[in-house]
């Protein structure tokens, strides 16, 4: 009776140990996590959940209007085109400067500035930077690609020229490739690089 | 990746000889931004191509200067920002540019990022290559020398960040000069040559110094890389000095590094997280990383580079690989061999004249224990001095690791070097050749034929100290790599090297009728202990004389006073009539007199410390460059 006892309780501490364990493995930065979970309100003033988008492809962006990499690839229209050639995807730009620093926007102003470079899409404020650690987000811009099975399939670079020497044809657009994979079932390849731009500017 | 540092140097000399004057002949005009400026610069005021051959490699320069906060990045730039990039024009005439990276310093960002980098000033060294026959038609329509000028442009795009990050694009462009004879410019060759010498090392450059990594995936969590480089003076753990930086891997980003020096060298230990999660990890992978802020065994400030297959190692029931397995430079020496080579040198020490002349009365000694007691006196002797003389080629081992371990990482001959390990060993000839002449009833070699096993073994103890003072040089390989290899290969080197060293001892032990070969004992024994009591006393005047360049001379007739007080005291206790009280006195001061010469060896020293020397070399920081070229 006793030494069942003591088997039961073994067993589910060891259950519980082995959950425990495997938390941090399910929800990661890396290619094949689970993308984590977000609930972040954009600057259009509305609420934004990665939940909402179960089941499709969902881009992420991390972006900085200061940042003057983020603000080449938005005067090249780089994100926005390819937004509009992939239709099937969500895009979402998440921004996680801090308040305290210099490149702060307060929501009217980084409104007026996505209206003025024609980013339609929308762009979520994580002030506190907790999304953006969560994704190990480094640079702006930083991009993700989340899978329709909502795990990350591809992490890096917008593409393969950090200075924009080339001409937008002659360059290789990571997320382009990624998505039109995505779309034919495949996965990203490459599904991993280094990504380019200004730190993120974390508290 | 080896810059042609001497020619350089050279062009730079030839330069100052040549071309007095003339600022800046070889330098595009400076691009100013609030950031940052930067210029091309060129080491030639006249480059040598005008003529046949008319090819060649030549190394520019991309110089900038930053704004105090500011930093431009390296090849891996960190977690943010991107390196610089630079092509040169005409293509026809230039071949394609290869940034040289000297190596860079860290910077903390917010939100834990870090980026790697240069502050202050820097100059990029760009290596490209002159193509046949570029120089003519570059060069305009005229025939005069004098007019040809190749017009280099450089399309340069780079990111300067501080928190925040600025990106600009230049075309630079510089008119070198082409004739014969060539020259240097002074200012800017010697500018150039400031980084070229900065550019880190590779193992081949740097004899001793070795590097090798292991990727270690057997623990469960994120893989641990594992870098060591080894044959460098200790690691500095300020910040901004000894670092490892890790250059882009496409499977794995890499966290921090922890460091740890050690007595020969510095361990670095990296988190890598591999970038796709649950994909089977490769076997070997690629890996290429900068160490930062090392110093060579001669003092010089240094930083090495290494590209290696690096093991992955995953199964923990396996043993773990070695680091430096992958690494070339390894001496490919088998054990086997290295304790044969300690075994003949070992044997060789035999022939010291200190310790032949104990040996010899040793083995007689011996030989006259087998005419009283039979073969097993001989065997029990003998054996009794092999045990002597292994164990004391332990004791030494054993105090040579602990002088690593505490730090003192000199080669293993110059341990031997220190004055007052010289002392000791002129104090011992000397009480040898004493206890030979009969003046000092010392228990060694002991002269009467009933002396015990105890008085054997203590004679094998004393051997081996005797023979240090000659270095045998079949013996430096073996023990040398047996200290690269560790404290098991050291132990056993040297109680292979104690075995052969008690070779005639052991041959005595193993048969000991060998001793009847020998002349029995007669009257001539004692007049041979004497005489070979001389050759004790001409190794112990030796050893002064070894002596007299690592002590002063004061020192050194102060170490003799030393050592004709250890005689006087001797030959005082020799008197049969002598109260124990006295000699127990005599004794002391004998003592006294042979801790004296140590002493006096050790304040009279002409060397520094050695640890003391390590100390004042590892403040010493790279040289700074000139700012004001």
């Amino acid at each position: 009776m006793r030494s069942n006892r003591r088997i039961l309780r073994t067993t589910l501490l060891s259950l519980a140990a082995l959950a425990l364990a495997a938390l941090p493995a399910l929800a990661g930065s890396a290619v094949g996590d689970a993308a984590p979970g977000f609930t972040l309100k954009g600057v259009d003033g509305k609420t934004h959940s990665l939940a909402d988008y179960k089941g499709k492809v969902v881009v992420l962006e991390w972006i900085n209007p200061n940042c003057p990499v983020s603000g080449r690839h938005a005067r090249e229209k780089t994100m926005i085109e390819l937004a509009r050639q992939h239709g099937e995807v969500v895009w979402l730009g998440i921004n996680s400067t801090s308040p305290s620093s210099g490149d702060y926007l307060k929501p009217a102003d980084h409104l007026a500035w996505n209206q003025k470079t024609g980013i339609n899409y929308p762009v979520l404020y994580d002030e506190t930077g907790k999304v953006g650690h969560a994704y190990e987000a480094r640079t702006t811009p930083h991009m993700f690609i989340v899978g329709a099975d909502g795990k990350i399939a591809y992490n890096g670079a917008i593409d393969d020229d950090p200075p924009g020497r080339k001409s937008k044809a002659d360059r290789l657009n990571y997320v382009g490739h990624g998505l039109d994979a995505e779309k034919k079932g495949a996965s990203p390849d490459p599904a991993s690089t280094k990504p380019y731009g200004c730190s993120v500017k974390y508290q | 990746m080896t810059p042609p540092k001497t020619l350089l140097l050279f062009f730079f000399a030839a330069g100052l000889l040549l071309a007095p004057g003339h600022a800046w002949g070889a330098a595009s005009e400076w691009s100013v931004n609030p950031q940052s400026s930067v210029r091309l610069i060129s080491p030639w005021k006249t480059a040598p191509w005008k003529t046949a051959p008319r090819s060649g490699e030549l190394i520019l320069g991309l110089q900038f200067r930053l704004s105090p906060g500011w930093h431009v990045y390296w090849k891996n730039s960190g977690d943010a920002g991107f390196p610089p990039a630079v092509t040169l024009q005409p293509a026809a005439a230039l071949g394609a540019p290869e940034i040289l990276w000297p190596a860079p310093r860290r910077f903390e960002l917010p939100g834990n990022l870090v980026a790697f980098g240069y502050e202050g000033e820097v100059i990029y060294p760009i290596r490209t290559e002159m193509k046949p026959a570029a120089a003519a038609p570059a060069g305009g329509t005229s025939d005069s020398p004098a007019d040809d000028v190749l017009h280099i442009t450089a399309d340069l795009d780079y990111l300067v960040c501080q928190a925040d990050c600025v990106p600009y694009r230049y075309t630079l462009a510089l008119d070198q000069p082409l004739g014969e004879p060539s020259a240097a410019d002074p200012q800017t060759a010697a500018l150039l040559q400031i980084w070229v010498d900065r550019l880190p090392r590779i193992v081949r450059e740097m004899p001793g110094v070795r590097t090798g990594a292991v990727l270690d995936a057997s623990r469960g969590g994120a893989p641990e890389l594992e870098v060591r480089v080894l044959g460098v003076l200790g690691a500095r753990a300020a910040p901004g000095k000894t670092d490892l930086f890790l250059e882009s891997h496409e499977t794995f980003d890499a966290g921090r590094p922890r460091m740890r020096a050690t007595s020969d060298g510095v361990v670095f230990h990296v988190p890598m997280k591999p970038k796709v999660a649950g994909k089977p990890l490769p076997e070997r992978t690629s890996i290429a990383w900068t160490v930062s802020g090392l110093t060579a065994k001669d003092g010089k400030p240094f930083s090495l580079e290494a590209r290696r297959e690096v093991q992955v190692w995953t199964d923990a029931g396996s043993r773990a690989p070695d680091p430096l397995r992958e690494a070339p430079g390894r001496a490919p020496d088998r054990f086997p061999r290295l304790l044969l080579g300690a075994f003949l040198g070992g044997a060789l020490m035999n022939l010291a004249p200190a310790v032949l002349a104990l040996l010899l009365a040793e083995v007689f000694s011996l030989r006259g224990s087998g005419l009283e007691g039979s073969k097993t006196g001989v065997r029990e002797g003998a054996a009794a001095a092999v045990t002597g003389v292994v164990g004391a080629c332990w004791g030494i081992a054993g105090i040579a690791l602990l002088a690593r371990r505490a730090g003192w990482s000199a080669p293993w001959p110059a341990q031997l070097q220190e004055p007052a390990v010289g002392a000791l060993l002129a104090v011992a000839a000397l009480v040898l050749a004493l206890n030979l002449w009969g003046l000092l009833e010392f228990p060694l070699a002991p002269a009467a034929a009933r002396a015990g096993t105890g008085r054997h073994l203590l004679a094998g103890l004393f051997t081996a100290p005797l023979a240090l003072a000659w270095p045998v040089p079949l013996l430096q390989q073996p023990i040398g790599a047996a200290f690269a290899r560790g404290p098991a290969a050291v132990c056993a080197v040297f109680a292979v090297a104690g075995f052969g060293f008690a070779l005639p001892y052991l041959v005595l032990a193993l048969a000991p009728a060998a001793a009847r070969a020998l002349p029995a004992p007669g009257p001539w024994l004692p007049r041979l202990r004497e005489g070979l009591g001389f050759l004790a006393g001409g190794s112990a005047l030796w050893l002064l004389y070894a002596l007299s360049r690592q002590v002063s001379p004061e020192g050194l007739a102060g170490i003799e006073l030393a050592l004709l007080g250890v005689g006087l005291f001797a030959w005082l206790r020799a008197r049969e009539t002598i109260r124990p009280a006295a000699r127990l006195a005599l004794a002391l001061g004998l003592a006294v007199c042979a801790a004296g010469a140590l002493w006096l060896a050790d304040h009279n020293r002409l060397a520094p410390r050695p640890v003391a020397a390590r100390a004042s070399t590892s403040i010493n920081s790279p040289p700074n460059p000139d700012s004001g070229g």
